[in-house]
């Protein structure tokens, strides 16, 4: 695409998209590879979003970087999307078809000379937790988020700015590429449309008091993800946290703090392939392992997923058993888990002693606490809802409500239409 | 499961729960996470989960003269946790207000009893009995003189009154109840496999009994409850002044009619004391009752129906006039002193004249239900 017919793209309508995970990623590319101008703004340093950290995603199980690495190939092939990471939307004013956007972009500190030569890491002493393994392991103040980063450049902790640590990365660079003195910038867009991809965070574990998330075997599906993934703290070996042993045993325990009047009330929709995908992870590596999987209803929305289920229900080793888990100790000595539920097939208590037990948690909308720049309207739970009358701005993805990665696609696309449509029209 | 089951729901029975305080029960999902948060379930076939969906189903029979029911004891810990609010700890009290009704006879009265339309014709009943029986032997004045409540309900009248309410009326009409409750609950059981008996012994249930009155006076299953702690004092202070009221009469009755000595007796008498310590743990307790119930935002105690509330006014009734006659007389009022001690009497009928309707009736139905429980192995005698 050539620099004119950059211009004359510009001249047909901007759409700013925020949030730069599978949803975003998609709306932004359905837009701007039928002809439009896109910022993608992402206020982490990476693009990829919750997708990034899993270790396979349905419908394929292919891990993310296949369909991650198609994506940002074709961002990179495409002059007509502009994108920034570290970045937030400060301030939105003006209506449909003529939105004026205020983009604040945190310093990364770490410029495009960046080799990703891993020097400046070396030289840095504190650890920080890990975020993106939800704290399992440290990381270092100068850092790659991780193997598949895109944009693919290190980032400095604005936690290590000002301390020794920041010299001694400055100095290991050869290529300089550190700049210690980045200030945030302020960038102002004029877009006629907008799409919120804002996303989802898992809901916080330790408010479910009865299910033993202090306990260090007790660990959440994406904290399982990270722990399955080849590139997660373990590069890819599932160990339980404690002592790093091998799992013979392992309960998921779904609907954990879902469809909960005290925790989320809704369903995630996918927590239950989530785990049924886990059991996956567990029968690869530990052929003899033993999996219990305590639910209230199994939920495989269509018939790829019912295929699925059928699938592990074969698996003699898997146990699925209809029963809410509603208590979980620790053997303080072994520090084995123990579940206990009733089975409601049968009416009896079920205890079963695991190595590890993994909680289904649900999908928290980013925006349940942090209200967007604008005139939105949301759901009593958080969820951002779309007011497709007045157009201009629309939700998608695990922002308008949970959804798995097939769907937030499909809605991704849908909604880029819609946004061209305000572009269109106004 | 491993037979089948012809459902036949009671759509009646589903309405009567609702309105006996069990309207959440719909909600149920059947997670069963209340079998599991229950501090005193059984390891065997806990309850609510079981309970919840029969009672969603109208499945009658598997409820009315089901012991698990009456084993609960409305902690609520299931109700708090409960990620629905369907409140199970709510909808078994209110299968067991169903099932007093239920067992009741005269079935007439097991029906205007609970029914908030009709307690002024309890009030009424004493309240002529009384009223004709001091017109007919001349006693319809205020006394004058000293106070003494034998110069104007003569303590003959009173127990011609209430002897045989308590030796001939409760024991008959309760006993009938008791009789069909005890032969349900033991059938449901053995079906259910939930006793390891199969036969009924009498004198091997008496003994289940004395082992279970000790739970019973120590309120361990009360205090075993997580949420709801304040109904643990609340409970225990009402009963124990309830066993202390009990002494005190029948010592009276005796000093009166063995010992030949009326009353009133002096304050300092240790009986007295008794009965007057016992009267001030009666009102505290129902007053925490009535706070705990008041003060509730939601999770914790029971919402309670008509049925729940009745029982304790009644109470708060019966320790007002009772404690506001003696005070009234000591202070030489008769005017107030003789009409608050006739509210006293009626008030002791209706407790005892309507125990086997009333939500009281929980004493004697709960009792034998946790005596079948330990008799039958579902649980050990502690």
């Amino acid at each position: 695409m050539t620099e004119e017919q950059r211009a004359e793209d510009s001249k047909k309508g901007s759409i700013l998209v925020v949030g730069g995970g599978i949803s975003g990623l998609t709306a932004t590319l359905e837009a701007a590879e039928v002809g439009y101008e896109v910022f993608l703004v992402e206020k982490n340093p990476y693009l990829g979003g919750r997708v990034a950290q899993l270790k396979h995603y349905f419908p394929k199980l292919c891990p993310p970087s296949c369909g991650l690495e198609i994506n940002f190939r074709r961002i990179k092939d495409n002059p007509g999307i502009s994108f920034y990471t570290l970045a937030e939307i400060e301030s939105i004013s003006g209506g449909p078809g003529n939105y004026n956007v205020t983009v604040k972009i945190n310093p990364r500190y770490v410029n495009e000379k960046c080799t990703c030569c891993d020097e400046c890491a070396k030289v840095c002493m504190t650890k920080l937790p890990n975020e993106f393994n939800f704290d399992m392991g440290t990381m270092k103040g100068a850092y790659l988020p991780h193997e598949m980063a895109f944009p693919m450049r290190y980032v400095i902790s604005p936690k290590i700015i000002g301390t020794d640590d920041a010299k001694r990365a400055l100095e290991a660079c050869k290529y300089d590429a550190i700049d210690l003195e980045m200030q945030p910038k302020t960038v102002n867009l004029k877009v006629g449309a907008i799409i919120w991809a804002t996303g989802w965070r898992p809901y916080d574990a330790s408010k479910i008091d009865n299910l033993g998330f202090e306990y260090p075997n007790v660990i959440t599906n994406m904290m399982m993800e990270r722990l399955s993934a080849i590139n997660g703290p373990t590069n890819g070996k599932i160990l339980r946290p404690s002592d790093n042993k091998k799992i013979s045993k392992i309960a998921f325990v779904q609907c954990a703090g879902s469809r909960d009047e005290n925790h989320l009330p809704y369903c995630s929709y996918i927590c239950c392939m989530a785990s049924l995908k886990q059991a996956t992870y567990v029968r690869e590596q530990y052929p003899e392992a033993k999996i219990f999987v305590f639910y209230i209803d199994i939920r495989a929305p269509g018939q790829r997923y019912e295929k699925f289920y059928k699938k592990i229900k074969e698996d003699e080793n898997i146990f699925l058993i209809k029963g809410k888990v509603a208590e979980v100790q620790e053997d303080p000595s072994t520090k084995d888990i123990t579940v206990v539920a009733e089975d409601a097939v049968g009416g009896e208590k079920v205890q079963e002693t695991v190595d590890m037990a993994v909680l289904a948690t649900g999908m928290v909308p980013n925006t349940v606490d942090t209200k967007l720049p604008g005139d939105v309207k949301y759901d009593p739970d958080g969820f951002v809802v779309s007011d497709l009358d007045r157009g201009g701005m629309y939700a998608t993805g695990c922002a308008l409500k949970p959804l798995d990665v097939t769907s937030s696609n499909q809605h991704a696309t849908g909604v880029a239409l819609k946004a061209i449509q305000t572009l269109v029209s106004s | 499961m491993a037979n089948s089951y012809w459902v036949e729901p009671d759509v009646r029975f589903v309405k009567q729960l609702k309105r006996l305080g069990g309207d959440t029960l719909k909600k149920c999902y059947q997670c069963a996470t209340c079998s599991v948060v229950c501090p005193i379930s059984p390891e065997e076939r806990p309850f609510p989960r079981k309970e919840m969906i029969a009672a969603q189903w109208g499945l009658k029979d598997k409820l009315v003269g089901n012991m698990d029911v009456w084993l609960c004891h409305q902690c609520n810990d299931c109700s708090t946790y409960c990620p629905r609010g369907a409140r199970p700890g709510d909808v078994l009290n209110a299968v067991r207000a169903y099932s007093i009704q239920e067992y009741a006879w005269p079935k007439w009265l097991g029906k205007i009893v609970p029914d908030g339309r009709f307690w002024w014709l309890l009030l009424a009943i004493p309240v002529a009995i009384f009223l004709f029986l001091l017109g007919v032997t001349g006693h319809l004045h205020i006394p004058e003189g000293e106070i003494e409540f034998a110069k104007f309900f003569p303590t003959l009248l009173v127990d011609i009154i209430f002897v045989p309410l308590a030796t001939f009326w409760i024991p008959v009409v309760f006993g009938i109840g008791i009789y069909r409750f005890m032969s349900d609950i033991h059938k449901n059981a053995v079906a259910e496999g939930k006793a390891k008996r199969k036969d009924l012994n009498i004198p091997d249930f008496l003994k289940s009994i004395a082992c279970t009155i000790p739970t019973i006076l120590s309120h361990s299953k009360f205090s075993q409850c997580t949420e709801n702690k304040g109904r643990y004092l609340a409970h225990i202070l009402v009963l124990f002044s309830f066993v202390g009221l009990f002494v005190v009469t029948n010592i009276f009755f005796v000093a009166l009619y063995i010992l030949q000595i009326p009353g009133p007796y002096a304050q300092a008498n240790p009986v007295k004391i008794l009965a007057n310590i016992s009267a001030i743990a009666l009102l505290v307790g129902v007053i925490l009752m009535i706070s705990n119930r008041l003060k509730d935002t939601g999770a914790n105690v029971g919402k309670g129906s008509y049925f729940d509330w009745s029982l304790i006014i009644l109470v708060l009734g019966l320790v007002v006039t009772g404690g506001l006659s003696q005070l009234t007389r000591l202070a030489h009022l008769p005017s107030i002193a003789y009409p608050m001690y006739f509210a006293h009497l009626v008030l002791v009928f209706c407790l005892f004249a309507y125990l086997p309707f009333s939500k009281l009736a929980h004493l004697v139905y709960r009792t034998l239900a946790m005596a079948y429980s330990r008799y039958s192995e579902r649980e050990p005698c502690d």
